[in-house]
């Protein structure tokens, strides 16, 4: 079951990360290291569409094509305007070209439709706020929308929305036109902070959003309440009046899937939710079985989201506990958990849980600034590599303190062999985007094969029903999916 | 307490006065005179914003050459008050509000009792909210208010436009509603209320 290697993503060149260039080493290079196909893991994960053969990016689109053909239109008129939503995660995932794909088929097949031309790309971010700005170029989109693609950040121009629990706050550039179309996908990403609770619907309440909106989502309502936030926005008469249709990348760890298009985004929501759960928790409960290891960062990407298997470092930071079950109020990393550690350096709460034990140490090989990451460093052993990646870090306002707790060395060799020595674990997971699997040292990969049949096992018939029944979602939808999937 | 390293720089050749910039500093110290935009070196916390959204490039970030160190002594305040200030806002004095800098509810409290009023002035006397300047708006809201202060908002600007709902004031029948769908308002709620009410320094069962 173990292979060579899979290529990692490579470097990218962005204002957020170190020159490509410096980038001398990949970790999944080093001796030692094998990859794993989740496939291989879990033999019933459906059938992917990319990556693939040659031909993987064309089916995409046709999967696009063929969605986008089937959704009601109607209401969209020739001489209306249409602002196309997208977020900046989208563009992390195996490569951004698919999503950049379904980003174009969307604006193609309204146009054919619906007679429809004034139609814009509105690109939202999280904290880096030109991110988007990024993709945009380098995935044509500029040109392909003929002008009409922006970046959008949290602190640009508001417009407040009335929503069931109170007044919250949109960014005025996702509103300005007559429909909005909600591109997305079903990646699972923060699943420390959304639990697989509407997750697709969160946008609505972080990427399309202002400041006020996300600060209410991470400071005031709680963990799991916070959860509420976009749902509320989602449903106000404003939104409601303007909302088109989702069209979402059906995204599972080891691949696209297909592309899931819907009037209805509670429906398209429900069978997202079956995919977080049953093909995302498979892998983050086997994380979980890791007793030592030592992490590595490797992925164009802030600290906390870079990727290993489909699951961002943040999530393997809580992979000592259930992320899914909604019973445990606070993960071993979210930001309200981080909020909880008083003067002392030690949780306010007895009951909340460290920072996954297993985690012996980390090599930061190469990974942007742009998400407060001191939590990390202060708390787990952490070497930067290279001197240029720890002065980077020294210049990023939300980073100021990442440095005071973090080492540098010169080389990723010296670093490897530095951790190999300090922690006495030779288990290695590196977060490198390796596409459909992951790529680790040849011990995590035995312990990994040995445990992963019994996760598969206990996913299925103890944490799914669980999970499911936590969240009330309609379960005969999702039988309905798992039909189509087999 | 934040060291400031960085300082906003225009060039005056690609500034065209848009105004931007002014809109989203968080502690006002970038405005636009005679349709070129100014910083005020003194007031600049260094958090990018100018730099990030300016859609003409015009502004970059420099190394200061002396940093500059701001922040609040909190022992040098009434403690009473500010645990009050604190509760009043349904914080623990010791959670952190701004992860980017580490900034404390019990700063943002003594702040008030050295003499801040506004979000403003939170933000240049502690440096919270000049890193991402997203993520704690809502606290420093909340403890605007608590502090006795009305909030004003800038009309010319965008730092902010206001407080929102919190688990304090959630609709019941919005909470009746909703359920079923994996939300926990009541036990958010209490964990919240648990994390206000606990003692501090060191745990809930240190000196409680």
């Amino acid at each position: 079951m173990m292979r060579k290697p899979i290529k990692p993503i490579t470097p990218k060149p962005s204002q957020y990360g170190i020159n490509p260039s410096l980038v001398k080493t990949r970790v999944a290079e080093l001796p030692g290291m094998v990859s794993l196909l989740l496939k291989d893991l879990f033999p019933e994960l459906p059938d992917t569409i990319f990556p693939g053969g040659e031909d993987a990016l064309k089916d995409v689109r046709k999967a696009a094509e063929d969605a986008l053909m089937k959704v009601d239109m109607s209401m969209i008129k020739p001489e209306q305007s249409v602002n196309v939503l997208c977020s900046h995660h989208g563009f992390t995932l195996f490569g951004g070209e698919p999503y950049a794909e379904l980003l174009k088929t969307i604006k193609d097949i309204i146009e054919k439709r619906t007679g429809c031309k004034n139609i814009r790309l509105r690109a939202g971010v999280g904290m880096r706020f030109r991110e988007t700005e990024e993709y945009i170029k380098r995935y044509g989109l500029d040109t392909y929308y003929e002008g009409k693609a922006i970046g959008m950040a949290p602190v640009d121009e508001g417009i407040p929305i009335e929503t069931e629990i109170g007044t919250l706050y949109g960014l005025k550039k996702v509103y300005d036109a007559d429909w909005i179309i909600h591109a997305h996908h079903t990646d699972v990403r923060e699943v420390h902070f959304h639990r697989q609770v509407d997750k697709a619907v969160k946008p609505f309440g972080m990427s399309y959003a202002r400041i006020e909106t996300r600060s209410t989502y991470h400071q005031n309502l709680g963990p799991r309440a916070a959860n509420f936030v976009a749902r509320a926005i989602f449903e106000s008469e404003f939104v409601q009046s303007k909302f088109a249709f989702a069209a979402f990348l059906n995204v599972g760890p080891h691949g696209i899937i297909g592309v899931d298009v819907d009037n209805d985004l509670y429906a398209l929501n429900d069978r997202a939710t079956f995919i977080g759960c049953q093909l995302y928790g498979k892998i983050m409960t086997l994380l979980g079985e890791i007793d030592e290891c030592i992490a590595v960062l490797d992925f164009p990407c802030p600290v906390p989201y870079v990727f290993s298997a489909g699951v961002i470092y943040a999530n393997f930071l809580g992979a000592n506990t259930d992320l899914y079950d909604l019973e445990n109020p606070l993960p071993s990393y979210t930001w309200y958990t981080e909020a909880f550690y008083g003067k002392n350096g030690k949780p306010i709460l007895d009951n909340i849980p460290p920072i996954n034990p297993a985690i012996k140490m980390c090599v930061h090989n190469y990974a942007w600034l742009g998400y407060p990451s001191a939590f990390f460093s202060e708390h787990i052993p952490t070497v930067v590599v290279g001197q240029e990646q720890g002065d980077l870090f020294d210049t990023d306002p939300l980073n100021m303190k990442y440095m005071d707790y973090a080492t540098t060395i010169k080389t990723t060799e010296a670093a490897m062999n530095f951790a190999y020595r300090a922690t006495g674990t030779d288990k290695v997971i590196i977060f490198d985007g390796a596409m459909a699997g992951m790529n680790v040292s040849e011990s995590l990969a035995k312990l990994l094969i040995e445990k992963a049949p019994m996760i598969s096992e206990k996913v299925d018939k103890v944490l799914l029903p669980k999970w499911f029944k936590q969240r009330g979602v309609d379960i005969s939808i999702l039988k309905e999916l798992q039909k189509t999937q087999k | 307490m934040k060291k400031v390293t960085l300082l906003a720089k225009v060039n005056n050749g690609k500034c065209k006065g848009c105004k931007i910039c002014e809109k989203v500093c968080p502690v006002l110290a970038i405005k636009v005179k005679d349709k070129k935009a100014v910083v005020d070196a003194d007031a600049c916390r260094g958090c990018a914003n100018c730099e990030q959204r300016c859609p003409f490039y015009a502004v970059e970030m420099v190394k200061r050459e002396v940093p500059l160190e701001i922040g609040i002594d909190v022992s040098k305040y009434d403690q009473e008050k500010i645990k009050e200030i604190c509760e009043k806002a349904n914080l623990n004095p010791e959670q952190t509000i701004c992860y980017c800098v580490g900034t404390r509810a019990e700063e943002v409290a003594a702040a008030f009792l050295a003499g801040a009023k506004t979000p403003e002035d939170v933000s240049s006397m502690t440096g919270a909210r000049t890193g991402c300047t997203v993520e704690c708006i809502q606290p420093i809201l909340r403890l605007v208010q608590a502090a006795g202060y009305e909030l004003a908002q800038n009309k010319d600007g965008w730092q902010w436009y206001g407080v929102t709902p919190t688990a304090w004031n959630l609709p019941e029948d919005v909470k009746k509603k909703y359920g079923s769908r994996g939300f926990y308002f009541e036990e958010d709620k209490e964990l919240l209320d648990k994390i206000v009410h606990t003692k501090c320094e060191g745990g809930e069962h240190h000196d409680a």
